[in-house]
């Protein structure tokens, strides 16, 4: 009477446990599919889903491939690599696609799952069981940093889940030595070196693993045929960048010294001295390690590299595969060299003053942390349950406290602009009246983003022949401009001032980061208001 | 071995009765508001005031609500409800310490008698320490060496002499963990569960640490095992319905909130405080420093917006994992070095399976975890980090682990000497000295008011003790006559010291002996 009795038929139990195992990965895809939509959902009704400008810049790239005065794939332009853009394309073009950003977030939301997914894969090749696994999905899951990014449209997750699909890959190849896997590892390679640079250090890293493996085993003659089927695909996508380069632009390397690459704004900071990480290894380091605490959370990140530590000593584990793993490594040697390199720029609040700035760079990291932990827990046996209970302890106080870095980075740190001022007022002054604006997309892109007029409303430097009238004679072109009085960097005001066509505008609003001019009522008799030079080449 | 056993505590009691600070007499509630019993004495640090005023509000004005002078007294550290003073603090400690103030009082030395509880509670934490460390595998001696590590080598020390909650908490931790090791019985579960809920009116904190071991004897109830094509589990009911144990200290808990705050549900640290003052431009000794934080002020009603979570952020843990490990103001490397062996300790426990092991990295983690992510992990003006005082308790086992392990590598036992040494002059100097000292942070701000160098380390301590200052009962009352502050600091490090080092000899001889009988 003192006890309550139960017995479990074994074979029941086996039952359900291959039923389950059977359909694992589809459970994943559920899980990671519902999760994604309503996360997204949560930021896109709470007004945090487009809180980076740069997500708006991305939107409004993509959506002037197919709308504007001069549409075009030329439009991807040069600032940042196009596979974001051109993966936006196909629904971009819808106006409830492009103001909610679900056409960016689409991206990143697929990416979220794919990614959560390749880390099931990932720790299922590496031997680790069904409670490993799960950790480390939800590792990758249950980051406030990661949930956010996969709600907006940044390049974050398409970047995350490009990689460790190459990683995966060349995990598999490693470990079967058939050929397809390294084809497969080498295309994803390419993809993720047309979503950022970090990708590009990938392939030589990758490059790097696979030389060695090979001279290993089968020497140099193979080495150098292996590497090479890997690079001619892996790097087509760098080689097809500096040819649009060359072809759009007339140099190849102007994505990297034009006037908005990231090494002239780069330049621009270090005569600002603000770019304390160049040159400095140490500081490069610390800086970079501190973005990975915030973003992954430091006691996660500490796990992370005591899995990655136990991975690498564990004797089970064959030497080719501890070797692919450290691929998984890439984003942290990638991220400290830029920076030591005055490449990129990232500011931590404490560390570079009281502001944030890029700290999302240390989102790179997050599969392979969760990766980590997942091997981690599957080895720590008669510390599982504890481990996992820390986890959960620290992930639940991660959520109470709401620790989401990217969007203070996003919303306070110096990649926010509040351009509501100025957007929202030619949301009510422009609207509906005939004309266009003249404005350099380079510098406001947010604002044109944020006003809700469609893109062919805008004469911006991507306009053609357009912006070379408008920025000859502003006055029969441009009812309205918007720029930086006296800022030579923005395009527009360094046109428009050296004409004498100034003097027909009354300056109707002045704002911390743009002024609104506005033709005066005498001059409208001249002014063009429809697109009057045709397709344009 | 016995004989061996006692001396040795009984030296190591004495050693902690000389430090036990405090001052002769019987304060009423204008001698507390002098300085002489705040900042230059007893009660320097607002911790400690808050949880007097309690005990004194209870025993000598039979309310929960402060007068006045109480209220000034407990500043700035207490709270206020509809407009009167209530205790900040989690109240259980109060109530533990009535016995000692009023035994003292009965010999004139309320404030001492109040504080001995404390002591006591430490001394049985050594017993502890010792007890499981054996249960769990250790070396006698080693165990007896880990225990000292833990009362004498770590800020445990200064925590063991004063008014706080650290070791009443360590106790509810190590007396759960004895029991569950000693015995399978009802009685013991049922006890365990009694002392698991006790801890939450001691510090809200403790919910976390214990319920490690509340899962753990929840277990207890719960047996596996396979018969042929089945799973067995049966479920004790008898066992479960311990669990009724938790009722009697949260019906206190529930009680006494309903009473100061008229709240049953009401946590006091979510409670407006009453508003700090600016930093006074006459500050000028080193010891009165912390208490111009308490400048009386008129009560100011803020709003009422804290949540007991919203103190916890994970974006905090990096800087709280520094504080806590490697800075100089609090960090374990500068305070207690000696401690950090244990994770050496765990290492090997873990390899060789160990019973227990996981329930003790579960309060460690927890413990620490809690810590780093919490606002203030500097602890406010304090000595070394006394938040982690129960994980210093855990990794103290597995100190006397370590030293069974290896207690033939005389390299092992030289690190564990110099590193013990080290440790007990530090903590040491916090014992008989003071508890406040300034977060690095504060230090400039400090400087710039006051026109004087401010040190945040133990070489504050030092300072203080070299101007001839202890807050010592004993040094106080009768070692000033016949020695300096510095000499007494030099007899009692040098006699903890001096055992420590003894009871290391025996081990190492003890370890070769037995290898020679071996062989």
């Amino acid at each position: 009477m003192n006890n309550l009795r139960f017995s479990i038929n074994l074979k029941n139990l086996q039952k359900v446990v291959s039923f389950l195992q059977n359909r694992e990965i589809y459970i994943y895809l559920i899980v990671l599919s519902v999760v994604s939509i309503v996360t997204f959902i949560i930021y896109y009704t709470n007004g945090l889903g487009l809180s980076y400008n740069d997500a708006r810049s991305h939107l409004d790239i993509g959506r002037r491939v197919v709308e504007g005065l001069k549409p075009g794939l030329a439009q991807l332009g040069s600032v940042w690599l196009p596979l974001p853009h051109i993966l936006m394309i196909p629904t971009v073009w819808n106006d409830f696609m492009w103001h909610t950003g679900l056409s960016g977030a689409l991206v990143s939301m697929i990416s979220f799952v794919i990614t959560g997914l390749l880390i099931y894969k990932f720790l299922k090749e590496l031997g680790v069981g069904a409670i490993g696994r799960l950790i480390g999905v939800l590792i990758f899951v249950a980051n406030l940093n990661i949930l956010y990014l996969q709600s907006t449209a940044m390049t974050e997750m398409l970047l995350l889940v490009t990689m460790t699909a190459t990683v995966y890959e060349l995990l598999l190849w490693f470990k079967k030595e058939n050929i397809l896997n390294l084809l497969k590892s080498a295309f994803f390679a390419m993809l993720s070196t047309m979503v950022r640079y970090d990708g590009w250090f990938l392939v030589m890293f990758c490059i790097a693993l696979i030389s060695i493996e090979v001279y290993r085993k089968k020497g140099y003659k193979i080495t150098e045929g292996v590497v090479i089927l890997f690079a001619t695909l892996a790097g087509f996508g760098i080689f097809l960048w500096f040819l649009w380069n060359q072809l759009i632009f007339k140099d190849a390397l102007y994505f990297m010294f034009g006037p908005f690459s990231a090494h002239t704004q780069q330049e621009q900071l270090e005569i600002a001295g603000n770019l304390a990480t160049k040159g400095n290894l140490l500081f490069s380091i610390k800086v970079y390690l501190f973005a990975i605490a915030y973003n992954s959370n430091t006691f996660i990140a500490l796990l992370g590299l005591i899995g990655a530590l136990i991975l690498w000593m564990d004797k089970r584990i064959k030497v080719s595969l501890k070797i692919a793993t450290t691929a998984l490594m890439a984003p942290l040697f990638f991220n400290i060299l830029s920076l030591y390199l005055g490449q990129s720029v990232l500011f931590i609040q404490g560390l570079s003053g009281n502001t944030w700035f890029n700290v999302r760079y240390g989102i790179t990291l997050m599969p392979s942390i969760a990766i980590f932990i997942g091997f981690l827990v599957d080895r720590l046996k008669t510390l599982r349950i504890v481990t996992i209970g820390l986890l959960l302890f620290v992930i639940f106080f991660s959520f109470t406290s709401l620790d989401a870095t990217t969007i203070d980075d996003a919303k306070v740190g110096s990649s926010q602009k509040n351009v509501s001022e100025v957007s929202g007022w030619l949301n009510k002054n422009a609207k509906d009246k005939p004309g266009f604006v003249l404005i350099s997309a380079a510098s406001h892109d947010a604002i044109i983003f944020s006003s809700g007029l469609p893109m062919s409303k805008f004469i911006h430097e991507g306009t053609g022949a357009y912006w070379e009238e408008a920025t000859t004679n502003p006055g029969h072109w441009a009812r309205w401009i918007i720029m930086r009085t006296y800022d030579n960097q923005d395009m527009t005001y360094r046109a428009v001032s050296k004409t004498p066509d100034l003097i027909k505008y009354n300056m109707v609003g002045k704002y911390p980061f743009a002024d609104i001019y506005e033709l005066k009522d005498d001059y409208l008799p001249s002014l063009i208001t429809t697109p009057i030079l045709g397709k344009q080449k | 071995m016995k004989k061996i056993y006692f001396f040795y505590s009984f030296i190591l009691l004495i050693a902690l009765i000389l430090s036990l600070r405090g001052l002769q007499g019987n304060p009423n509630a204008y001698d507390l508001n002098q300085s002489s019993w705040k900042e230059n004495g007893p009660f320097e640090l607002s911790p400690e005031r808050g949880r007097f005023t309690l005990l004194y509000s209870v025993i000598e004005d039979h309310s929960f609500y402060f007068s006045d002078q109480l209220g000034q007294f407990a500043r700035p550290d207490v709270a206020v409800s509809k407009g009167r003073y209530v205790s900040l603090f989690a109240p259980l400690l109060s109530f533990i310490t009535i016995p000692g103030y009023i035994i003292g009082k009965y010999f004139g030395i309320a404030q001492v008698g109040a504080f001995a509880i404390i002591s006591l509670f430490a001394f049985f934490n050594f017993l502890l320490i010792r007890s499981i460390s054996i249960r769990v595998g250790a070396n006698r001696i080693a165990a007896l060496l880990g225990a000292t590590v833990f009362l004498f080598a770590t800020p445990a020390f200064a925590y063991a002499v004063n008014l706080y909650q650290h070791h009443i908490s360590t106790f509810l931790i190590l007396m759960s963990i004895y029991l569950l090791l000693h015995s399978r019985s009802v009685w013991s579960l049922f006890l365990v569960f009694f002392l698991c809920a006790l801890a939450i009116p001691l510090d809200y904190p403790n919910l976390f640490f214990l319920f490690p071991i509340g899962v753990y004897a929840l277990g207890r109830t719960i047996t596996t095992r396979y018969q042929g094509n089945n799973f067995k589990i049966r479920f004790n009911f008898v066992k479960f319905i311990t669990i009724s144990a938790m009722t009697l200290p949260i019906l206190f808990f529930l009680w006494f909130n309903q009473v100061s705050y008229g709240n049953a549900f009401q946590l006091s640290g979510t409670l407006p405080s009453a508003k700090r003052a600016p930093l006074s431009k006459n500050v000028t000794s080193n010891t009165s420093l912390e208490s111009q934080f308490a400048v009386p002020t008129p009560p100011v009603n803020a709003a009422n917006n804290k949540s007991a979570l919203g103190f916890f952020k994970t974006r905090q843990m990096l800087n709280g994992f520094y504080i806590q490990f490697i800075s100089p103001d609090r960090g374990i490397l500068y305070f207690s070095p000696v401690i950090l062996l244990g994770v050496l300790g765990a290492f090997l426990a873990y390899k060789r399976k160990v019973k227990m092991v996981p329930l003790f990295v579960a309060i460690i983690g927890a413990n620490i975890l809690l810590y780093s992510m919490w606002g203030d992990p500097w602890g406010g003006w304090a000595f070394g980090s006394r938040y982690l005082i129960p994980s210093y308790a855990i990794l103290s086992i597995f100190i006397a682990l370590l030293l069974s392990y290896w207690q033939r590598k005389i390299w092992l036992l030289l690190i564990f000497i110099i590193l013990f040494g080290f440790s007990v002059g530090v903590n040491t100097l916090g014992a008989i000295t003071s508890s406040a000292n300034p977060p690095k942070a504060e230090v400039l701000e400090l400087e710039k008011v006051s026109g004087l160098v401010q040190k945040y380390t133990f070489e504050r301590n030092w300072d203080f003790l070299r101007s001839n200052n202890s807050k010592s009962f004993v040094f106080q009352v009768a070692a000033r006559k016949y020695m300096s502050a510095v000499q007494y600091y030099e007899i009692l490090a040098g006699l903890i010291i001096l055992s420590g080092l003894s009871l290391t000899t025996i081990l190492l001889i003890s370890g070769r002996v037995k290898r020679k009988n071996n062989k």
